[in-house]
């Protein structure tokens, strides 16, 4: 029954990755909207999207981080 | 001592501090023996183009004065960074996944953007700084330079982490497939076959991903409290 409970909340913690998801993808699409305007600027866009993508992914770490304490320190014992 | 417990971290730390040291010397000797006129290969054409990489992102990023200092400082963070993020490759587990470690790099980053913020604008602008745009704005102000250190420092360590435990659990997972097959299920050939593509996106792919993010960002965020850059 409790290990059932930590394997859902672990499960919802991880859920925000689905946002996280749509925003990254936002961000590869302006960035090839924008190498498609602008060819010669593809160097630099490149990497402002490498860091805009890291950054926003930091959101979904965030979730996997918690839901990896839920298992490990809730589920451990 | 008795209680006292080192974690196989505090080695594997050691070890990757010996082999970047390795590393600088045999560059420096290496170095020492190039003659300028040639055509430069090799270690030291590696050595050169890392050079150029570092001096580019803090020439765009920051102002003349700080280059200088800050360009070797970035060099070896992000060599650092790079080699335990990689040392998964290795069979350790990489000094990047323990929250010590990134925590201090963190710190070194906070500290670097406080005292140049102090250095370069003075302490009267720094301190009204702190109490913009309102006066009760000064404790929003001062967690959030608490927020660059947490989100720096957990960045790094969950996306070194996560990798870590994934790689872990699909090798559990692969030598439960592989056990299915008698006699030769003993020896793990299913995550022999998979789990290079795995190691090559979570331990090469994502460490020099998270190396590049978080040098960019240090080096974003000192340059974002000089003046005139």
């Amino acid at each position: 029954m409790e290990k059932g409970l930590i394997a859902i909340a672990a499960a919802l913690a991880v859920m925000t990755g689905a946002t996280t998801g749509i925003g990254e993808a936002k961000v590869a699409q302006h960035a090839v909207e924008a190498i498609g305007k602008n060819p010669d600027a593809a160097d630099k866009i490149r990497s402002m999207a490498i860091i805009g993508a890291a950054l926003s992914e930091t959101c979904a770490i965030y979730g996997m981080l918690v839901s990896f304490l839920i298992i490990f320190v809730l589920g451990a014992n | 001592m008795p209680g006292l417990v080192v974690q196989p971290t505090v080695y594997y730390i050691i070890a990757v501090t010996a082999v970047i040291s390795l590393f600088i010397m045999i560059l420096y000797s290496q170095l020492r023996k190039f003659n300028p006129l040639d055509e430069p290969k090799g270690l030291v054409l590696l050595a050169i183009m890392a050079y150029r990489f570092v001096d580019d992102m803090l020439r765009q990023e920051t102002n003349e004065k700080i280059t200088e200092k800050l360009g070797p400082y970035i060099a070896v963070t992000l060599l650092y960074i790079f080699l335990s993020n990689i040392s998964g490759l290795f069979g350790i587990e990489p000094p990047t996944a323990n929250y010590s470690v990134t925590l201090t790099l963190a710190a070194i980053t906070v500290i670097l953007i406080e005292v140049n913020a102090i250095k370069f604008n003075g302490v009267k602008n720094y301190v009204k700084s702190l109490f913009e745009p309102l006066a009760p704005f000064v404790f929003i102000n001062i967690i959030s330079k608490f927020s660059t250190l947490m989100s720096l420092s957990l960045r790094l360590f969950g996306n070194i982490v996560s990798g870590s435990i994934l790689m872990t659990i699909i090798y559990l997972l692969f030598a439960k497939v592989s056990s299915v097959i008698p006699f030769i299920g003993a020896f793990n050939f299913v995550g022999v076959a998979i789990a290079p593509f795995l190691h090559f996106y979570f331990d090469l792919f994502a460490g020099l991903i998270q190396t590049y993010i978080f040098t960019t960002l240090t080096v974003t965020f000192i340059g974002k409290e000089l003046p005139d850059k």
